[in-house]
């Protein structure tokens, strides 16, 4: 298994949506003046959950929802799950505040859009079947967490006599009708309305240029991760070690879970990544909003700087190693 | 007549915009800008990191009471800086 692990490593390393990420890094940390004005990282990211929506959506038509049901109703229980057993953690053994510990617990239990589209890039590299409406998963999974997360941080910082509703009604529209929630779960609907023509129709556009957009997106997300690489000394070896040991644990829980609910050794590693992953669009706009008091300088830099970096390069390849392992296709 | 200029972080947009309505502001102006304060350098590239200014031209009265409002409910919460400067205006009744 290990020289499988260090040879899946090795490919994931070398595929142009990571090498552009390190790109990214590379340009960041030596000053280069390459800089993407914000408008175009939203392009860009408009473009990914569109078209991931859009597919995955075609793709629920073809398998049917008697098909998607179960393991949908997994990833909504994980991701339902993670932040009530991440809070514990980050509070009593990382001893940050019960604000900053309940913000971080959402971000860890919603998902990185992003992480997925590079994992079902890695799978197909490997040219490994998975399930393509998986990205169901992916659109089930956004949402619980931050509410969940929400909650825990309103309980934590509630004054007496004070109602939490208001701020519960923000959070609550900017977890479901948040941009990327919106864009994603509504071009699901309508790659699931128009099916098979649909996608004929539009493929010139979502598909062919999806791996260049992916490409030139890491390359951003390099240059933004990068740039909070300064603020890993303030956040603390606690939490560095977090955003690597939770996305292992989530990310087996998620392989067990996809195996137990009758997913491919592809859709279960899918799971596993989207458990690993952590938000960075949906949930730090709605935290924001909602417990403006927790540091996005912890919750941005643990999913930015921390946890994504190590999931596009080092956790992709263990999951699926994971997967195989569970699956008995390891001699 | 009173300016009032607002800078703060992109994520307190819809806050500081309902504020403004709330006193009776009859429009605002609202631009994306970057720079450096006490939260650290805010490079924009993206919205978490982005930083706005909004300028709103009001009486006294209301102006006051905006700049009463933001230091009461917004300093604490948001990345945020606000000030008042004395401006004239042509066609004040727009005001």
């Amino acid at each position: 298994m290990t020289t499988d692990l260090v040879q899946a490593i090795q490919a994931n390393l070398l595929s142009p949506a990571v090498l552009f990420f390190l790109l990214g890094v590379f340009a960041t940390l030596s000053k280069s003046d390459l800089k993407f004005p914000e408008p175009l990282y939203l392009g860009l990211t408009i473009y990914l959950l569109t078209a991931i929506g859009f597919k995955g959506g075609v793709a629920i038509a073809s398998a049917g929802i008697a098909t998607v049901w179960l393991p949908a109703l997994m990833a909504i229980v994980l991701g339902t799950l993670i932040p009530l057993w991440s809070y514990p953690i980050l509070r009593f053994i990382g001893r940050l505040s019960p604000v900053d510990s309940a913000a971080i617990a959402a971000h860890y239990g919603s998902v990185s859009a992003v992480t997925f589209i590079a994992a079902t890039n890695f799978l197909q590299s490997l040219n490994q079947p998975y399930e393509e409406y998986a990205t169901a998963f992916l659109a089930v999974m956004e949402s619980p967490a931050i509410i969940i997360g929400i909650v825990l941080g309103k309980l934590a910082t509630q004054k007496p006599g004070e109602s939490f509703l208001p701020t519960l009604k923000v959070a609550l529209h900017e977890a479901c009708l948040g941009r990327s929630v919106v864009l994603l779960v509504g071009a699901m609907l309508i790659g699931f309305l128009s099916g098979k023509r649909g996608y004929d129709a539009t493929a010139g556009f979502f598909v062919a240029p999806f791996q260049g957009v992916l490409a030139l997106f890491l390359l951003e997300m390099g240059m933004v991760a990068a740039r909070r690489f300064g603020d890993l000394r303030k956040v603390g070896l606690f939490l560095v070690a977090f955003g690597m040991l939770m996305p292992l644990l989530h990310g087996s829980l998620g392989v067990i879970l996809g195996h137990a609910a009758g997913l491919s050794l592809g859709g279960a590693t899918l799971l596993g990544v989207l458990a690993a992953s952590a938000s960075y669009i949906a949930a730090p706009a709605a935290v924001r909003l909602s417990l403006p008091e927790a540091s996005p300088t912890l919750y941005l830099t643990a999913a930015l700087a921390i946890t994504f970096p190590f999931n596009i390069t080092v956790g992709l390849p263990v999951y699926f190693e994971i997967a195989k392992w569970l699956f008995g296709e390891t001699p | 007549m009173k300016l009032v200029t607002i800078i703060c972080e992109a994520l307190a947009r819809s806050h500081v915009t309902a504020l403004l309505d709330e006193v009776g502001a009859h429009g605002y102006t609202l631009f994306s800008v970057e720079g450096v304060g006490a939260q650290g350098s805010r490079v924009a590239d993206i919205e978490e990191f982005a930083n706005i200014q909004i300028e709103v031209v009001l009486t006294s009265e209301p102006a006051l009471q905006l700049m009463t409002r933001l230091e009461r409910d917004f300093f604490s919460r948001f990345a945020m800086i606000a000030y008042l400067s004395d401006i004239q205006v042509i066609r004040s009744q727009k005001f």
